[in-house]
């Protein structure tokens, strides 16, 4: 009997058809839809969506209002997730599972329903009616702090010690050797952690309706107006470049720290 | 490897062929009646999944239409008139009758887009005979009679709790934006009736005025009523640049916008006044009345005296359909019987009129103590007439379509249901259709939209950008300074080793 024989090729085939027709078509699509317009039912080339978007005083204020959001929520995100997974890192291993799943935990309860008993709980607390700000950044951080915690600690975890030890040895104070020597090795999950807060972040709009009762609009929240109420798949296309765009410029300018960090690119968890 | 290609070539020719061979042999037996409706928008067991389509008691219409005429209802639905006609103009032959909202009715017909009804139907069907006198002469005045049959039907307001709002404030569209309810009250997140409430506002004077001159005598209904209309569909330049202004004023004194949780805040008191749909009126009035839920609170609804919107969803035939079976699927659900099934499972009044229809009604809301002498209550007291003649008068064999309710339940249920058209409160004279409007005149009622809900920017924010963006800056200069100096000037005692 002939022994089936797959090269490494051919192996890439259900992968390859999967990109090609879940990402790479739709990505044309979009592309296609972006700079298009529809002029008497027949459709034409045109920048008219990007000149429309750069000249719109409600689409740059959206778009302001998202960056702001996300920069504050990935900044809030640091701030608590760093010392959690510095401590994690750090403590005896027994614990060490248990305190990780404690902080996992919550991503396994289903993301709208978690979203829905934030609302009820601050309106509890009585800041639902008048604070959307502060809980659409409660939301965002309570939301995607999992995606913060995770690569940090995985980074800081697999720094060698004797780094530390030596570090110490060659007369660094405490603080002096975590500047110079913890937190510049933990880069790389820093910038992993960044990424995969502040894009969401941006288009996560279920938190920020749910929680300012529709009071905030953030750039996810456009795209899908346009495409479900104004019908006006074209500018949203547009909206999804353009955020598409930032998202890579974001990649881009992390991306010149990660080269720096060669050898700790490898514990890189995303 | 060409030869897996030729395989999934193969693969790919044969698939769709095989897939079309067994849809036809299963179609060829029965006709096939293809609906396109709203969510949760007929008396059915097929679609849902909630705990009603468990219930013996709840007609399972879909059903019953199979079962009566043969045939096979392939029944599916959506969630907005926009992606409802999105997917007509992709899929255009693959639906036989759509329910779309009264302005995107319009659209469909200016664009040719749906097929007119037969003779037959117009003259004779079991629509014709039920609906109401009122929508009747409302799809003649438009002229979409030939196209367009009615199904649900209401006004908008505001369903308020008495407990906490002055009836009198709600008596004008302005009541909102009186900061005594401040983030007390909600509207909807939907451009067309944020852009309608922002309108009546803007020109309340304009529509109080045109009420006086009404009632002086100066103008008749007809002109009362066009003029009304006229303002009401208003889209220039001012009037979108006013409206922006008096929505950004309205917003700050809101607790928010809703799509579908207002009715559940005002039952659990997170708001006072909730500017809704009269069927989702009627809904949260009930819930909020249902002794389960704890103590029960009694809401009102009210309709301003500038005017309201009138809106329905209708029936319409896309180009290609299957006229004929469409057709009996409308005449099927105008029966009375069918349109009570509905109206309880649904909670939005039914186009349709009929004594079975007002019989239903006497039997929610008529508080008679004795059917056979109705207008008393228990204690012998005259009880208020609610005069419903307009809505069902020729439609069904009774005299008069009269029911008595106490005075405190004027103002609920009835009320969102069948709004009055008394002397004293004429809801259906002030109310205005709202058109369709162009493709200009919807982005740019859009655009307003958009920067009411995206204004304004708050400083901190504009505080926050400036800072980062020194930030990066001086990280930036930091690096390219460095860079250079390194560069210039080695550290003694290094050697750098060249790599290759």
């Amino acid at each position: 009997m002939e022994r089936i024989h797959f090269s490494r090729k051919q192996l890439c085939i259900p992968y390859g058809l999967f990109l090609a027709l879940f990402v790479i078509i739709p990505m044309l699509l979009i592309l296609f839809y972006a700079f298009t317009k529809e002029v008497n039912g027949s459709l034409s080339f045109s920048f008219s969506n990007f000149i429309g978007f750069f000249t719109s005083r409600a689409k740059l204020s959206t778009l302001l209002m998202s960056i702001t959001i996300a920069i504050i929520s990935t900044a809030l995100c640091l701030l608590i997730a760093y010392p959690v997974a510095y401590i994690l890192a750090r403590s005896s291993f027994r614990k060490k599972n248990v305190l990780l799943m404690i902080f996992i935990l919550p991503m396994w309860i289903n993301f709208v329903l978690r979203i829905t008993a934030l609302r009820e709980l601050l309106d509890l607390i009585g800041l639902l009616e008048s604070q959307n700000y502060l809980n659409t950044l409660i939301g965002m951080v309570y939301d995607f702090l999992p995606f913060m915690i995770l690569p940090l600690y995985t980074t800081l975890e697999k720094i060698d010690k004797s780094y530390l030890e030596a570090a110490a040895d060659l007369g660094g104070n405490k603080f002096t050797v975590f500047t110079k020597v913890t937190f510049p090795l933990s880069m790389p999950g820093v910038i992993s952690g960044i990424t995969m807060v502040f894009m969401p972040s941006m288009t996560n709009y279920v938190v920020s309706d749910t929680l300012s009762n529709f009071n905030i609009t953030i750039l996810g929240k456009l795209i899908d107006e346009y495409f479900t109420t104004y019908d006006n798949w074209h500018m949203g296309s547009m909206i999804s470049i353009i955020l598409l765009l930032i998202i890579f410029l974001t990649m881009l300018a992390t991306g010149g720290f990660k080269d720096n960090e060669k050898e700790a690119r490898g514990t890189n968890l995303w | 490897m060409k030869r897996i290609l030729s395989v999934l070539a193969a693969l790919l020719i044969t698939v769709p062929l095989i897939l079309s061979l067994a849809a036809c042999s299963s179609e060829s037996k029965k006709q096939v009646l293809r609906v396109y409706n709203w969510e949760d928008y007929i008396s059915t067991s097929k679609s849902g999944d909630e705990e009603e389509s468990e219930d013996d008691s709840v007609p399972d219409l879909i059903a019953e239409f199979e079962k009566e005429y043969g045939v096979t209802v392939e029944y599916s639905t959506f969630g907005t008139n926009e992606n409802m006609y999105n997917e007509l103009k992709i899929n255009a032959a693959g639906y036989d009758l759509v329910c779309p909202s009264d302005y995107m009715i319009m659209k469909m017909i200016n664009e040719d887009m749906v097929e007119p009804f037969s003779q037959e139907f117009i003259q004779n069907g079991t629509y014709s005979k039920y609906a109401s006198p009122l929508i009747k002469e409302l799809f003649e005045e438009n002229g979409w009679t030939q196209f367009a049959a009615a199904y649900m039907w209401g006004t908008m307001g505001f369903v308020y709790n008495p407990a906490y709002v002055d009836a009198e404030d709600l008596s004008s569209w302005a009541g909102i934006w009186d900061s005594k309810y401040a983030k007390k009250s909600t509207i909807k997140d939907s451009v067309r009736d944020s852009y309608f409430l922002g309108v009546a506002y803007v020109y309340r004077d304009e529509l109080n005025s045109l009420a006086s001159e009404y009632s002086a005598g100066n103008l008749d209904s007809t002109e009362y009523k066009s003029a009304l209309e006229t303002i009401m569909n208003r889209t220039d330049e001012e009037t979108r640049s006013r409206v922006k202004d008096a929505l950004l004023e309205l917003k700050p004194n809101l607790y928010g916008f809703e799509v579908d949780s207002g009715k559940q805040d005002m039952i659990t008191g997170k708001i006072t006044i909730n500017f809704a749909w009269s069927g989702d009126a009627v809904y949260a009035m009930d819930e909020a009345e249902d002794s389960e839920t704890g103590n029960p609170v009694y809401l009102n609804y009210a309709i301003p005296k500038e005017c309201t919107n009138i809106w329905f969803d209708g029936w319409v035939m896309p180009k290609g359909a299957n006229t004929e079976l469409a057709e009996k699927f409308i005449d099927f659900l105008s029966r009375p019987e069918n349109a009570v099934a509905n109206m309880n499972y649904i909670g939005y009044t039914s186009a349709v009129g009929g004594d079975a229809v007002f019989d239903e009604m006497v039997d929610w809301y008529d508080e008679s103590a004795d059917p056979e002498n109705r207008g008393f209550d228990e204690a012998g007291n005259a009880l208020q007439k609610y005069d419903l003649n307009y809505f069902f008068q020729g439609t069904g064999d009774y005299d008069d379509y009269i029911i008595y309710v106490s005075e405190e339940n004027l103002n609920r249920q009835i009320y969102a249901q069948y709004p009055s058209a008394s002397e004293s409160d004429n809801v259906i004279l002030r109310s205005a259709i709202m058109k369709n409007f162009t493709n200009e005149e919807t982005a740019a009622v859009n655009e307003m939209w958009e920067e009411v809900k995206g204004l304004p920017i708050p400083v901190w924010a504009y505080i926050v950008i400036a800072v980062i963006a020194a930030g990066i800056i001086i990280i930036a200069l930091s690096y390219v300074y460095k860079g250079k100096r390194k560069s210039a000037k080695p550290k003694k005692g290094y050697h750098r080793v060249p790599t290759k």
